[in-house]
């Protein structure tokens, strides 16, 4: 069983994610409100983790789950009514179902009475509801279970995705080593652990196992660890369930296994793997499908459930009807998922990356081929062309996650923030299933903790203020994702008081970070908050005010090419929007040239190029330039000037200009000498190679092997809004007395 | 509460195991053992005449026989019939049978 090491980093990896699981469910769960389904998930992923820790023999670990899991399955049979002290009770459960994880992750065993107090809490509960389904497991200081195969927890059903499949896999293999299965048979392990209740609805599992030793030689062991005294026993609940071993002629297929339990199928849980011969001198005969058993070696170990395997899939359903109407696509044979070193990937990528470079420097060098010749060979680089752009949609889809991760963590922190400041707190979540590369997704989790704390605390009213005002006492903090103009849009959204802008400059004079008498427009105020150690509160709460957080929000966007801007409305509530793009790898872009250097424009923020008549251009006085482009005046912005490039085309109806578009819509025309192509590039983090540069977002290698800079539309308008001096430029008609704000 | 018929020979309960250990019979054979071992430290469940046998009556039995070796009672199940040898084979039970039946 040495070999069950290896599982050990997959099962702590996915027991991560089953407490997830588990805790959003939990903080979903509302008294009068229980969702059957959220319900057996929660129970499904407890079970999970305890079935994987009795496989690696975390006796501690499984004993405590078995409290846990008591609980859970006392609230699915409706016995343990969900109150808001039974939820409180059961996320501590979780938290500590967690350490218990770290303990044995790190080898080591949980300091004793560590789970006393949850375990103590929980049995209050089951003493207080029905009897409960099963019996409870050993008390912690009673000897915990004895490790027992991965078998005997590890159903399908309750196994989140199939998850310990791989230590399933490992115990059928180490016995194979041991007892190898005979040429021509196939071993099938099946795990029966029928309900508590099985034999109420008049179901014998005798006959069952009698009619599964029909089909060959059977080994039937019982486990009885899950018995209750003679004095809790009651009649007619069942307390056993069993393990089989059945060597059984290739002609024995999942199917007929399925037929023993088809009445049974929603009430025990069923996990069947089969593991076929070595390879050996001696082959064995051809195996009927529908369990893929025969190919792998050696020794082949296939882990199936008795629903759709993917050879059979109608059939197979039908022989198994699932309670819920879910998991069909959980357990090991049916899973459509494998897990993948992020290394791997990540190597992947890159050189998909390269293949692009590549593919456009061919691209450069066919463009000096003479016209009309080498036809085949430039059909076949636009095909290649093609591809490569799918490939490389095809790699960057792979590291995409759903934003769901990150959202899920926010119930909980909402919880907690509303708890410390006493407000009444609804959050409403939509767009979790809006997808973003993984990078993104990972650093999201601190700037949205940052950014929905502030919200709760700053933001939102206490629930008394709140009447006083008219509003509904619980304040309400909307988190969305959305994709828009190729990047992903987080909003965060409050309906409190707004920013406090009179308070906001104040703080900010009397911190020196605004000098006095200054002028600020409302958006200029809001942005204040975004400044390193500027904090309004007098008073340094648990949550915030030590003016650290929205800067470092700031800061954790920017470097992941992404940006943040604030919208707040007096009395209304405030709104953070974080732009971030979907991807860090590979962009569409334009190639524009600026005197002799090139730049890549995010193909994303380009509305359109023109060349503009001197009617339309206009000068403010003392500020920027502007041109009439359909209908609205547009800041012009001249390349050349801001990044010091000599050479260029400095007037702009002698050049090109550019309309491009910001995330919030605001649009800037950009002065350059030409426009050279669409190109996709590879994006090369400037900051991790140089620094950070204003209004360049990265760089890229182009095909003509140049390094360019990829720009940064926001950062160009800041930059050009800041400009304090302008460098001389060819004369346009000035607008008299403009009351035009420049966009 | 119904008992099975059972009788108490010189300190030793004798209960005598009816033909038909159907499910609704659990009950009934779980009280008969639950009085059993308030009555007495050797109980003999006999099972000649068993005829037909379901998983919650041989569950009582087990129950009952972990019950003696925890309390240091004795305990065992006398001439088992082939039906509940074999029902006991098909639940994996074989080899606590043959323990309890040579008690």
């Amino acid at each position: 069983m040495e070999d069950l090491s290896r599982f050990k980093q997959t099962y702590f990896d996915e027991s991560a994610e089953l407490l997830e699981v588990a805790e959003s469910g939990l903080l979903r769960l509302t008294p009068g409100e229980v969702d059957s389904d959220e319900v057996n998930a929660i129970f499904r992923a407890v079970h999970s983790i305890k079935g994987g820790g009795g496989a690696f023999g975390f006796t501690d670990l499984v004993a405590f789950a078995h409290e846990f899991e008591t609980v859970m399955d006392g609230v699915r049979n409706n016995t343990i009514p969900v109150t808001t002290e039974l939820v409180d009770t059961l996320i501590r459960a979780n938290d500590l179902l967690g350490q218990m994880l770290a303990y044995a992750r790190e080898g080591d065993s949980a300091p004793a009475g560590t789970t006393d107090g949850t375990v103590a809490a929980l049995r209050r509960h089951l003493s207080g509801g029905a009897q409960p389904a099963q019996a409870p497991a050993a008390a912690p200081a009673a000897p915990a279970p004895a490790p027992v195969p991965a078998a005997v927890y590890a159903d399908d059903e309750d196994d989140e995705a199939g998850l310990f499949g791989d230590a399933m896999a490992a115990i059928a293999a180490a016995r194979a080593e041991e007892d190898p299965v005979p040429p021509g048979k196939l071993r099938w392990t099946i795990v029966f652990r029928p309900r508590s209740d099985l034999l109420m609805s008049g179901n014998e599992p005798a006959f069952m196992l009698r009619a599964l030793r029909r089909l060959g030689d059977a080994t039937v062991e019982c486990h009885t660890d899950a018995l209750p005294t003679l004095q809790n026993l009651e009649a007619e609940l069942l307390h056993l369930s069993w393990t089989v071993t059945l060597i059984a002629d290739a002609d024995v297929d999942l199917d007929k296994i399925n037929d023993v339990f088809e009445f049974v199928a929603d009430d025990c849980d069923i996990r069947i793997t089969a593991e076929a011969p070595p390879p050996a001198a001696e082959a064995p005969p051809p195996v009927t499908d529908p369990v893929p058993v025969a190919t792998a070696a050696p020794p082949a170990v296939v882990a199936a459930t008795p629903e759709a395997p993917k050879a059979e899939p109608p059939k197979a359903e039908a022989a198994r009807p699932r309670p819920n109407g879910g998991g069909a696509e959980h357990a090991g044979l049916t899973s459509h998922t494998i897990r993948v070193d992020l290394d791997k990937i990540d190597r992947l990528v890159n050189m998909v990356g390269e293949m692009v470079i590549t593919q456009a420097m061919i691209a450069e060098h066919v463009r000096e081929l003479p016209p009309g010749e080498f036809q085949e060979l430039l059909e076949g680089l636009e095909q290649l062309a093609q591809h490569t752009r799918e490939l490389r949609e095809s790699v960057m889809s792979i590291r995409a996650q759903p934003v769901s991760s990150v959202f899920s963590r926010m119930p909980r922190l909402v919880r907690e923030c509303a708890a410390t400041t006493g407000k009444e707190v609804q959050l409403v979540t939509s767009g979790e299933t809006t997808e973003v590369d993984k990078t993104v997704v990972e650093n999201l989790v601190d700037p949205l903790t940052h950014m929905i704390r502030n919200s709760i605390d700053h933001g939102l009213e206490g629930p008394e203020e709140r009447e006083r005002v008219g509003k509904p006492r619980a304040g309400t903090v909307h988190l969305s994702a959305q994709h828009r103009s190729g990047r992903i849009v987080i909003e965060i959204t409050d309906d409190g008081r707004g920013i406090n802008r009179p308070k906001v400059l104040s703080k900010a004079i009397e911190k020196g970070l605004v000098p006095p008498g200054a002028t600020l427009s409302d958006e200029d105020i809001d942005n204040l908050i975004f400044l390193p150690g500027f904090s309004t509160v007098d008073q340094v709460s648990n949550l915030s005010g030590r003016g650290v957080g929205m800067d470092v929000v700031r800061r954790n966007i920017t470097s992941l090419g992404g940006r943040i801007g604030v919208y707040s409305t007096p009395g209304e509530g405030s709104r953070f929007v974080l732009s971030l793009p979907l991807t860090l790898a590979v962009l569409d872009g334009m190639v524009i040239s600026v005197g002799e250097e090139r730049f890549v424009l995010p193909l994303t923020n380009i509305v359109e190029s023109l060349r503009p008549k001197a009617a339309d251009l206009h000068g403010l006085v003392g500020k920027c330039d502007v041109m009439m482009a359909r209908g609205e005046y547009v800041r012009l912005v001249y390349l050349h000037q801001l990044f010091g490039i000599p050479g260029a085309v400095a007037d702009p109806t002698g050049a090109l200009v550019v309309l491009v578009e910001t995330e919030d819509g605001s649009r800037l025309g950009l002065v350059v000498d030409e426009v050279l192509g669409q190109q996709q590039v590879v994006i090369k983090s400037l900051e991790a190679n140089f620094r950070r540069l204003d209004g360049v977002a990265a760089a890229t290698i182009l095909g003509d092997g140049r390094v360019a800079l990829i720009l940064d539309v926001a950062g160009l308008r800041e930059m050009s809004r800041h400009m304090d001096s302008r460098a001389p430029r060819p004369p346009v008609a000035a607008l008299p007395a403009p009351a035009l704000e420049p966009v | 509460m119904t008992l099975i018929k059972w009788s108490d020979e010189g300190g030793t309960v004798r209960l005598g195991l009816p033909s038909d250990l159907d499910l609704a019979m659990a009950q009934p054979l779980l009280d008969s053992l639950r009085a059993g071992f308030a009555a007495s430290r050797t109980i003999i469940a006999e099972a000649a005449a068993v005829e037909r046998v379901s998983t919650a009556c041989v569950q009582a039995l087990l129950v009952a026989s972990r019950h003696a070796a925890e309390q240091n009672r004795t305990f065992a199940i006398a001439q088992p019939s082939e039906v509940l040898a074999e029902a006991c084979e098909d639940l994996g039970l074989d080899g606590w049978l043959k323990q309890w039946s040579q008690a």
